[in-house]
């Protein structure tokens, strides 16, 4: 008797296990973030690096004949939404004990990621701000971080949805808007913005992520008494020079560095009234994520006139150069050029082209593309390159050594809208002209050459905005897609096709890779669905 | 060979520059019938309304209130403020809190009839409320022609030289084209930015002659060709000259030419220039 009811006692604990909500346990300890995702996904990159390699190997190859769809989860509770007529999940998925994190604007959704089935959803009405992507939550214990349109943190419990606390960090009314997944590093949440409509400055917060209280704001542009005012006219145009900082950096736990990627330059494309350089627009920073303070920068696209908005993720990687290891950064930037720098100091190892163009005039003696002053959106209109890329992730692959882009070749005409002395806002505006070619590169760091690329067929010109993003694996797997609904993967070493499957959507957000159940799963959203892949059974 | 009609049939339809090229276009799912007008297609008003919708951009401006606003503004605060209220002796007022923080005047009136008085900004409590309230909507009137890049206009962008235009096209244009190809070209456009944008790149829509083409060549040897609808790394989608459409796995065997009628334009646009660019443009605009 005593035995069965011990029996009886284990089996109901099991069962009782297995009914509780999947979600009810989610909890991270703080210094399991940004660690090399397996059995979870912790920070939008996956981990601190901004590589969005998986280490997992289970998929492969040789096995893809059996790659399919295990669930799918569909947002059907959202509509149109001001200025989007349907969800679109530009978010990366977080997955933390078993429960996957998405959102689209003003929407949160928890996701057991057994089932697809949803555990809870949480929705924010908006006052304002731009609705046009959401790139996801940020992770601490049991709090989920999401940021709002009119540029609100929130905190969420990760277990049931409820609302903690909230905090509003920027005015919606000054056309900033949030699009951004908060970064999480150690006690820190770090939250970048958006907004270039109407000349105000980028910053970046960090916040207590037990409280709320902030704790440093670093500015993108100079302030007062700053040395770096002397890239600016004025304190004014410095005060007005946008430089936001809506894609989240990466950091180096090892150096205590954060990198950031700065956007573009404000009025856009109407440079006239701020000549010089104007910092930190435009560049990649390295902060302390301490303090805010700023260690080094490098700035990719100096007195930016084209939107060139440098929001790529800088890759970091280590790799022994001419016989020193060596800790490197690079980044496929927007305005065409790749950079491989040293990530302890900012010196450069290599600058490059790696779309056509022919608005630089060479490399300043930091290694800073100098633009050609004729290259600036003009009355009459001036030609020059499309964005070389944008948010979509790129990647980078331990096994190869290569960073993967999708980028765009073709040209537009930039033309100056307020040719007055004090232009603001955009101040002018492009059209592209000829075919826009979409191009998958595989980029060596250490020279800025293409080992391979793939061209995508395509009647239609590129978007302008370049996807998919990237994801790559130990078993030399690319997963990506192209512009037709297909998901694609390509042997990361030689760019074949190996594999594609046509979903009802291009897909549109980050794509993730984790262990589950034994089960090795490739997860992305593509339009208003979730999509989840693993290996099937051969006789399925 | 040559493209004697290449522009016989282009009525001006290609999109105006509205600042499109690099903010992202709310598309999702890519179901047809899900999609809005397309933004090229839209009169200016309804673009202005589109991107306003898009970016968030809060209360309309009431732009006859603005109007009866501008003259009151200039005669009262554009000694201090600058015309455009973008700053002079006094600071920008568009990127004031105190103007982005109003709708309609409800704050702007009465700080107005307080003024600034320790900063040198006089009171306006003389001037009756609804002339307060159309400074108020000339002001959010400015923000608006800023922060709404959907309403934007070029500027006048015939810059070009003509004669040194006519001399490019003779050297360059007429192995591909004849005098016929550019006959009346600049009366067929509706702005001279729609010509610029058309003599360059062609709208290939509704024009024959422009379509991309394909020749397949199936596993069994026999070959499809007519214009393509559609092509990826996987399939090919053809319609022949009697109309028929084929949708081609493009598998192993299947082999596929495609012919772009514009490739050398494609080819040239790589290395075009803005000068000649422009001097083409202030040419092709006297061939009315």
């Amino acid at each position: 008797m005593r035995l069965a009811g011990s029996i009886c006692a284990t089996l109901a604990t099991a069962i009782l296990a297995s009914l509780a909500p999947p979600g009810a346990h989610v909890s991270i300890d703080p210094n399991a973030i940004g660690k090399t995702p397996t059995i979870s996904w912790t920070t939008f990159n996956g981990d601190y690096s901004g590589q969005r390699y998986s280490t997992l190997t289970q998929i492969a190859p040789s096995n893809l004949n059996r790659l399919g769809q295990q669930w799918i989860f569909r947002i059907t509770e959202v509509g149109a939404q001001r200025g989007a007529p349907v969800p679109i999940i530009k978010c990366t998925p977080l997955l933390v004990d078993g429960v996957l994190y998405i959102t689209i604007p003003d929407h949160v959704w928890a996701i057991d990621a057994r089932t697809g089935s949803q555990l809870w959803r949480y929705d924010w009405v908006d006052h304002g701000g731009h609705l046009v992507g959401q790139r996801g939550v940020g992770i601490w214990k049991t709090t989920v971080f999401f940021l709002t349109p009119d540029n609100w943190l929130i905190a969420l419990d990760a277990n049931t949805g409820h609302e903690l606390w909230r905090k509003n960090y920027a005015d919606a009314r000054k056309q900033y808007f949030s699009t951004a997944a908060p970064l999480v590093i150690r006690n820190h949440v770090i939250v970048g913005v958006g907004g270039d409509a109407m000349d105000m400055p980028g910053f970046l917060d960090s916040f207590d992520p037990e409280t709320g209280d902030l704790q440093w704001t670093w500015w993108s542009t100079p302030r007062k008494g700053d040395p770096a005012l002397k890239t600016w006219p004025n304190e004014a145009a410095s005060d007005h020079g946008g430089g936001m900082t809506w894609m989240p950096g990466t950091y180096d736990p090892e150096l205590n560095l954060l990198y950031w990627p700065t956007g573009n330059t404000n009025p856009v494309f109407a440079g006239q009234g701020r000549p010089g350089a104007n910092l930190w627009t435009e560049s990649i920073v390295a902060l302390d994520p301490d303090t805010g303070k700023l260690n080094w920068y490098f700035q990719v696209s100096p007195h930016d006139t084209h939107d060139f908005d440098n929001t790529t993720a800088p890759i970091l990687f280590d790799r022994v150069v001419d016989g020193k290891p060596r800790k490197l950064v690079a980044q496929a930037a927007r305005n065409g050029f790749f950079v491989t720098l040293d990530r302890v100091n900012g010196k450069y190892l290599v600058v490059k082209p790696y779309v056509p163009l022919d608005y630089s005039s060479g490399l300043s003696p930091q290694g800073e593309p100098i633009p050609i002053p004729d290259k600036d959106p003009s009355v009459g209109g001036s030609i020059n390159i499309v964005n070389a890329t944008n948010w979509q992730a790129p990647a980078y692959s331990r096994k190869t050594g290569l960073v993967y882009v999708n980028s765009v070749e073709g040209k537009a005409i930039y033309y100056l809208t307020d040719d007055s002395a004090q232009p603001s806002g955009y101040g002018g505006t492009g059209t592209g002209i000829g075919h826009l070619n979409r191009v998958l590169q595989a980029i060596d760091p250490l020279t800025g050459n293409a080992v391979w690329r793939h061209v995508y067929p395509n009647l239609d010109d590129a978007p302008t905005t370049v996807g998919p993003s990237i994801l790559t694996t130990a078993s030399n797997l690319l997963v990506t897609g192209d512009d037709q609904k297909n998901l694609i993967i390509y042997s990361a070493d030689r760019g074949e096709i190996l594999w594609n499957r046509e979903l009802a959507a291009n897909e549109s957000g980050g794509i993730i890779s984790y262990i589950l159940a034994g089960r090795q799963y490739i997860l992305f959203g593509a339009g208003g669905t979730l999509y989840a892949f693993t290996l099937q059974d051969k006789n399925q | 060979m040559k493209y004697l009609i290449l522009f016989a049939l282009l009525a001006g339809i290609s999109a105006t520059a509205t600042g499109a090229l690099c903010q992202e276009a709310p598309t999702g799912d890519q179901n047809p019938a899900q999609q809005p007008k397309p933004y090229q297609k839209m009169t200016a008003e309804e673009r202005a309304a589109s991107t306003r919708a898009f970016l968030g951009l809060g209360a309309v401006p009431d732009k006859a209130a603005a109007a009866l606003g501008a003259p009151l503004f200039n005669a009262n605060c554009a000694v201090c403020h600058g015309r455009q209220a973008r700053g002079a002796m006094g600071p920008s007022l568009i990127t004031s809190d105190e103007v982005l923080g109003d709708d309609h005047g409800e704050k702007l009136v009465l700080y107005l009839k307080d003024g600034r008085p320790g900063k040198g900004m006089p009171s306006f409590a003389a001037m009756p409320d609804e002339q307060l309230k159309e400074i108020a909507e000339f002001l959010h009137l400015q923000v608006e022609d800023i922060a709404n890049r959907g309403a934007y206009h070029v500027l006048n962008i015939l810059v070009g030289n003509a004669a040194k235009g006519q001399g490019y096209v003779e050297a360059h244009c007429m192995s591909c084209h004849t005098t016929q190809t550019f006959a009346h070209i600049g009366s067929r456009f509706r702005s001279s930015e729609q010509l610029q944008k058309g003599w360059i790149w062609p709208p290939r829509t509704g024009e024959d002659s422009l379509a991309i083409t394909a020749t397949v060549k199936m596993p069994t040897g026999s070959t499809i060709t007519g214009h393509v609808t559609q092509v990826s790394d996987f399939r090919i989608t053809v319609v022949d000259q009697a109309g028929q459409t084929y949708v081609i796995e493009r598998g192993p065997g299947v082999e596929v030419q495609i012919n772009d009628p514009l490739a050398a334009h494609q080819k040239w646009i790589m290395t075009l220039t803005s000068e000649d660019m422009h001097n083409v443009t202030a040419y092709l605009e006297t061939l009315k």
